[in-house]
This record gives structure tokens, sequence and C-alpha cells, in this order.
């Protein structure tokens, strides 16, 4: 296997990155897409198993988020674990004052957040 | 102004150009501050901006992206590096799953004098998933719905490729910018996809099985990511409390419907 990299590597010369970005980017993300056009066949858009796949897709992304949270990267761990929270809390209840408004939401969670961010570098 | 409850049909070229108006604003901007950093992490191992450029366009998952740059530059072999960004992109299955039939057109066959008319042909149906990811899904869930079904394939064809080539620029960009950045702003960055994330759930859902599948998904996240492998603990997570929140659902539906016959 490493051999057969190596040569292709070798045998493909610049564009080596571009092959590794389709091979083992590309491909192994697009497959569940291509999968699911051929799962969703024959279903219709008020199926009743479908209310049940929207939840889990709807529960998947909010454990993301969660995620994304509680074990941050880079220049957002800097950030203390409390603000974090706190700015994600500001953004919620922003986006219900302002009445349901997604950019009040976003804008104030950010503000939270980076002033945050600043307090603590500084 | 007709004063008409049902507006006519918009042709496709006007609903391709409400699809990008709407894409234009915030869902752009949130996608190129979550995608920059997708550049810094591609110069980071030697690979060309234009390798960068094509993982938007081709891998169009930014989780996935940076794992591949991120996993390369730690020097990980790159067929482990493909088993985990393909065990990471399950979560496209039930993406797909719920968003596609919300634009799929089934095929008619012909009667009382109207012709056949062929289904949304495959081609176009592989198309459509390519464009599916958190942001395109997100929006397309909320808008969809409400649109006569002709209107959503242009829309949603116009507003994501909108946001990926916004995206796409910014990965450019972020190639040559990102080590300049200061640190409280490269928070900010980070943050923008949680937060935005957050609020377009809230934005979308409708019914309570939408808020239950959302408060359940993210209040049991950490305590799946202590019990379940990591790489597995957000589809386990996923799977086990968007059921929870569908048994609640068809629960509170057969109690209001024994309720209605008493």
């Amino acid at each position: 296997m490493t051999a057969t990299l190596a040569a292709l590597e070798h045998w493909s010369g610049g564009l080596w990155p571009y092959l590794v970005v389709i091979l083992f980017g590309f491909l192994p993300s697009e497959i569940w897409r291509w999968a699911s056009v051929f799962l969703v066949r024959g279903l219709s858009e008020d199926a009743e198993i479908l209310v049940w796949v929207r939840a889990v897709a709807t529960a998947l992304l909010a454990g993301v988020v969660a995620k994304l949270l509680l074990v941050p990267s880079g220049a957002l761990a800097v950030v203390p674990v409390f603000w974090r929270w706190g700015a994600l809390g500001a953004g919620i209840l922003a986006f219900f004052v302002f009445r349901k408004s997604m950019l009040a939401g976003v804008i104030i969670g950010e503000a939270v957040l980076i002033g945050a961010a600043l307090l603590a570098a500084g | 102004m007709a004063d008409d409850s049902s507006p006519p049909l918009k042709t496709p070229r006007q609903a391709a150009l409400a699809g990008a108006k709407a894409a234009a604003g915030l869902p752009s901007f949130m996608l190129m501050a979550s995608l920059i950093g997708v550049g810094g992490l591609c110069r980071d191992v030697g690979y060309p901006m234009g390798a960068a450029v094509a993982s938007t366009l081709l891998v169009w998952a930014g989780p996935a992206q940076m794992v591949l740059f991120g996993s390369i530059a730690a020097g990980v072999a790159l067929p482990l590096i493909a088993v985990a960004i393909c065990v990471s992109s399950i979560r496209f299955v039930p993406m797909c799953m719920s968003i596609l039939p919300l634009m799929r057109e089934p095929a008619i066959p012909a009667r009382d004098g109207q012709p056949a008319r062929k289904g949304t042909p495959t081609w176009l149906m592989l198309i459509l998933a390519h464009f599916v990811a958190v942001t395109a899904w997100v929006e397309g869930m909320r808008r969809l719905p409400g649109m006569p079904k002709p209107e959503r394939i242009p829309y949603f064809l116009a507003f994501a490729s909108t946001v990926m080539l916004a995206a796409a620029f910014s990965t450019g960009a972020g190639y040559y910018l990102i080590a300049k950045l200061p640190p409280a702003l490269a928070a900010g960055l980070l943050f923008t996809s949680p937060i935005y994330f957050t609020v377009a759930l809230a934005a979308g859902a409708r019914q309570s099985v939408d808020w239950l599948a959302l408060v359940l998904g993210f209040g049991a996240a950490p305590l799946v990511a202590l019990v379940v492998p990591a790489g597995f603990d957000l589809m386990v997570g996923g799977i086990g409390m968007g059921s929870l929140a569908y048994a609640i659902h068809r629960l509170q539906q057969a109690r209001r419907r024994r309720g209605e016959g008493a």
C-alpha cells in the first residue's frame, strides 16, 4: 500500500496534492451523499420515516455544536469554558429577544465571545 | 399590487435569483469565516493554494477538510485519514435523506390526455446531493417546504453554489492571510459555526419533534462522548437522541388522538 502510494506520488508529480484531495477527502465523504440518492428512491417527501430521519439529523447537528464547544480547537480553546457557553447562551437569548433574528443571534454571540477572548488575552 | 393569496409561480430563473440572494448574507459570511482556516492548514503541509480551494469545492465539509490537512501535517497515513473522513461523513446520510425528497419531482404516467412527465433524473439528484452540507441543509430544511415544488431545485442549486463559491474564495484567501490574524479574531472565526448552526437550527425548528431532537442531541453530547469511542460518538448520539425525540413525538401524537376520540 505504502509503496503503491509512493509510486503514485512520484508519477503524479505536481498534481499529487490534488490527487490526495480527491482520493482521501472527496471520495470517502461523497459516497455517503451518493448512497443517499439511492436510499430515498420511492420515498415521498411526507413519508413518516423521514420525520425520524430528520430528528436524527437534527440531534446529530446539535451534537456537533456541543462538541465544537466542549473540545474546542486552536484559538477558541484560549477562551474560558464559561464564556464559550455564555456566548452561545447570549446568542440564543438575542435570537429570541429580537423576534427570531438569526443575524442578531450571531452578532451578539460573536461580540460576547470576541470580548471574552480579548479579556482572556489581556 | 394583486392581493392574491398564492403568488404566481416563479420562473426557474427568478427562483435561482432568490436562492442566490438568500445565500449572499449571513450563510455566505458564516461559511467564509469557518473555511478561512482550512487555507492556512493546507499551506502548513506545503500544498498549493489550488488544493485548498479544490478541497472546498469537492469535499465540501469544513470538519473533514480540517481532518484531511491537519492529519497530513501530523504525519497520519493517508488510508487512515480516508477512513476517519469516511466515518465522520456518515452524518450526510440523514441530512441528504431528509432534504433530497423535498426537491425530487416524482415521475407521473400519462393520464387524462396529459403527457407523461419524467421525474427528476438521477444525475441531477447526484449533483443536488453533492451540495448538501450543514449550511445548505439547515437553510434548505427551513425554506424549501414553504415553496412550490418546481421552484425548489433552482433555488437550492443557486443558494448552495453561491455559498460554495464564497467559501472557496475564502479558503484561497485564508491560504495567505490566516497567520496574520489576531488571536481574539481567530477565536471569533472558530465560533461562527457553533453559533450559526445553533440559531439556524432554532429558526428551522417547527414541530415539537425538532425542538426535542435539538435539546436532547445537545444535552446528551457530553455524556455520549464519555461512553462511546471518539469518531462514533456523534453518530451514536444522533441516532439515539433523534430516535428518542421521535418516540416521544409519537407518544404525544397517540395521546392527543386518544384525547380526541374520548
